[in-house]
């Protein structure tokens, strides 16, 4: 019989222990696992991680817009410093009523990671002592800015060569 | 008990540009939040914009400070993850040459700062005239002193040049003596011992809790290092120490770097000995295919983690940067609770926290 | 009567002169390192380089500085900064705009917090190019101002 790997061996625990709210769970590759679970569960399965499975070092919290399926995708990354495996715990919300628990109670690292998410995409984090701008300027008031819907400019050419003319004196 | 708020920054003389609001009362901190923000650029959003190939000299720019090559080899890990492509041997090793120069050009650079928040104006020019040694062999590598460009998908740009392994084992020997000198002056100085021992002291459980990566959790006694926990390019074949702190102080973060200094300079003589023959760079298709991997590399300041999200075109969907210095930032309000005012700038540059890494 | 005084010294060209040299060989900077340029400046100040020999000191109180390296890209929330700092120089200041992304905001053409040139904020006296300009070209810039500062010197302000 061949022995289980400690990633395929952590998802049938989880697995054993939320059989109802995983959607997906796969091993990715060495040390890589994704575990993708209902919106309202995120905090009862990073807890059983936390406690139960060793992952205690948070790693980043990022979002991810997917415009065309009017949602957004929240995925924690959280590595285990005994098992040396890398679990993305992983959650979708709509993009019209972005609400997700915030999971700083488990991991206390994560504190700068979901204000910059909030700040990023407009996810708001319950629970969280202080949402507030941290990287952008203090007068901020467009959209999100990693949100799809949010445009770059395309061509800033014209203000270009009108420096470059009055600074050769033309 | 009467507190005043208190505003530092952002132009002050150490290194630029974090803003503290400290709440003092008399001369003790009572609590310190950092403001940060004014060297953001928004590279996250921006390399949505720009293909695989153009987000190069972006992302090296995210710390261009002293490490870009560390910052770069991420991005090409994850990229080369999803594309399922394989770098030729030669250019794992050359990859790892340049970061190994590249990290110790970055600690030197620490030292430096250190010296200048301690009062200890020679430590600033011996290092920064180290540092220009190391410089001078990353500049035979790729032509340029601190934006090098020099990794690519696939591989590296240019070849080792003749004569480069001889001129590096040289200056590698140098610097190795050089280093007594600098635990003489800076770590055995017992005017710098006085100022850092006991100030700062961050315990292991309070480290992994916070998220803390680098050489300031290894200073807290908790042995973390990537290269050991999942090897990448070549390093599974070299044999090096990872060092570790006994009491999580800023004394043990600085004089843990030193010795980091001495363990690269191990991996580099191992490196050059064995360097290969062969190809240094493999072709790269321009499009990435559809897949999300996420890579973990061994920056100087600690962990940098990057996830990228490819969708089967030439722009990445999204690209998420995990910085070390962003997950470090958390420990400065955390260490600067009831101490003495002028504990927090050793604390500060202790943690070696570089702005434009944190903002991105 | 003082101002009369004041007009009729400086009608003496020779005096001019000398002064316009000492202003120039003693430019003192601020210590600003907004972007990726940051390095260069603790390098070009040190022993290699050495550009405390052609008068410039990188000093840390900004009351005393007369000269400012803006090096770098300068984002929406640290200008306002800047322009603070800029004004509690004293009177006569002069500003070199180092690198790219200070010219014209450089590689960050399209960004959402970045500033696209310096010198939409302060009016700035010499523009070194480069990404980030070697420590040579630094020095070319700190003569360029010398020899401005010699030729126009009082006529400035």
């Amino acid at each position: 019989m061949t022995e289980k790997s400690i990633e395929e061996r952590i998802i049938e625990d989880v697995k054993a222990r939320f059989p109802e709210d995983i959607i997906e769970a796969k091993v990715q590759r060495k040390s890589r696992i994704s575990l993708s679970v209902k919106s309202e569960k995120i905090y009862d399965v990073g807890l059983f991680l936390r406690d139960k499975l060793g992952f205690d070092h948070i790693a980043s919290v990022s979002g991810v817009d997917y415009i065309t399926m009017n949602e957004f995708e929240v995925i924690y990354y959280i590595w285990s410093i005994d098992n040396k495996v890398l679990v993305g715990l992983r959650t979708k919300i709509p993009r019209d009523r972005p609400i997700l628990k915030s999971l700083i109670d488990l991991w206390e690292g994560a504190l700068y990671h979901e204000r910059e998410a909030w700040e990023m995409f407009g996810i708001n984090f319950l629970g969280h002592p202080n949402l507030s701008l941290l990287l952008l300027p203090e007068d901020w008031d467009g959209l999100p800015p990693l949100r799809k819907d949010f445009l770059l400019p395309e061509n800033p050419q014209e203000k270009l060569e009108e420096k470059i003319k009055k600074l050769s004196g033309g | 008990m009467s507190v005043m708020k208190l505003s530092m920054g952002p132009q002050h003389p150490i290194t630029g540009h974090f803003r503290f609001i400290l709440d003092v009362d008399g001369d003790l901190v009572l609590k310190l939040e950092p403001d940060i923000g004014y060297t953001h650029r928004g590279i996250e959003k921006l390399v949505e914009k720009r293909t695989y190939l153009q987000n190069l000299p972006v992302i090296e720019r995210v710390n261009s400070y002293c490490d870009s090559l560390g910052t770069m080899l991420g991005y090409l890990e994850v990229i080369e993850e999803v594309m399922g492509l394989n770098v030729p041997e030669r250019a794992k090793y050359l990859r790892v040459i340049s970061a190994e120069l590249n990290r110790i050009a970055s600690h030197l650079y620490f030292l430096c700062l250190t010296s200048v928040a301690t009062g200890l104006e020679t430590m600033l020019m011996w290092p920064i005239n180290d540092r220009e040694l190391i410089l001078d062999l990353l500049e035979r590598l790729s032509g340029q002193r601190i934006t090098y460009t020099y990794q690519t998908i696939g591989g590296v740009r240019f070849d080792m040049p003749d004569g480069f392994k001889d001129e590096a084992l040289k200056r590698l020997d140098y610097l190795e003596k050089r280093l007594e000198d600098y635990y003489k002056m800076l770590v055995h100085n017992h005017t710098f011992q006085l100022r850092t021992k006991n100030v700062g002291i961050l315990k292991p459980s309070d480290a992994v809790k916070l998220g803390v990566v680098g050489p300031n959790l290894r200073a807290s006694g908790v042995k973390v290092d990537v290269r050991k926990d999942e090897p990448y390019e070549v390093y599974d074949r070299f044999d090096f120490l990872i060092p570790t702190g006994k009491n999580g102080d800023s004394y043990d973060r600085v004089e843990i770097r030193l010795k980091e200094i001495e363990q690269s300079i191990h991996i580099l003589r191992q490196a050059l000995k064995d360097v290969p023959k062969g190809a240094i760079k493999t072709w790269a298709p321009p499009i990435v295919p559809k897949g999300e991997a996420y890579s973990r590399v061994e920056a100087a300041r600690g962990e940098f983690g990057y996830y990228l999200v490819g969708d089967g075109t030439m722009k990445p969907y999204r690209l998420k940067i995990s910085p070390p210095s962003f997950r470090n930032l958390i420990a400065l309000p955390h260490l600067c609770r009831n101490v003495p005012l002028a504990d927090v700038p050793i604390i500060y540059i202790s943690l070696d926290l570089i702005p434009m890494d944190v903002d991105r | 009567m003082l101002q009369k005084i004041r007009n009729s010294l400086m009608g003496i060209k020779l005096l001019r002169r000398v002064l316009n040299w000492g202003r120039a060989w003693s430019l003192w900077s601020v210590h600003l390192e907004t972007g990726c340029c940051g390095p260069e400046d603790m390098a070009r100040a040190c022993a290699r380089y050495d550009t405390e020999r052609f008068g410039t000191l990188p000093f840390p109180s900004l009351r005393e500085c007369d000269l400012i390296f803006v090096t770098g890209f300068v984002t929406k929330k640290m200008a306002k900064r800047l322009k603070l700092v800029y004004d509690q120089m004293p009177e006569p200041k002069y500003v070199i705009a180092i690198g790219h992304c200070a010219i014209s905001g450089g590689l960050w053409w399209d960004s959402y917090s970045v500033v696209q040139g310096v010198d939409e904020i302060l009016p700035v006296d010499v523009y070194v190019p480069g990404c980030p300009p070697r420590p040579e070209a630094w020095i070319q810039g700190i003569r360029m101002l010398q020899e401005k500062i010699t030729k126009e010197g009082m006529s400035k302000k």
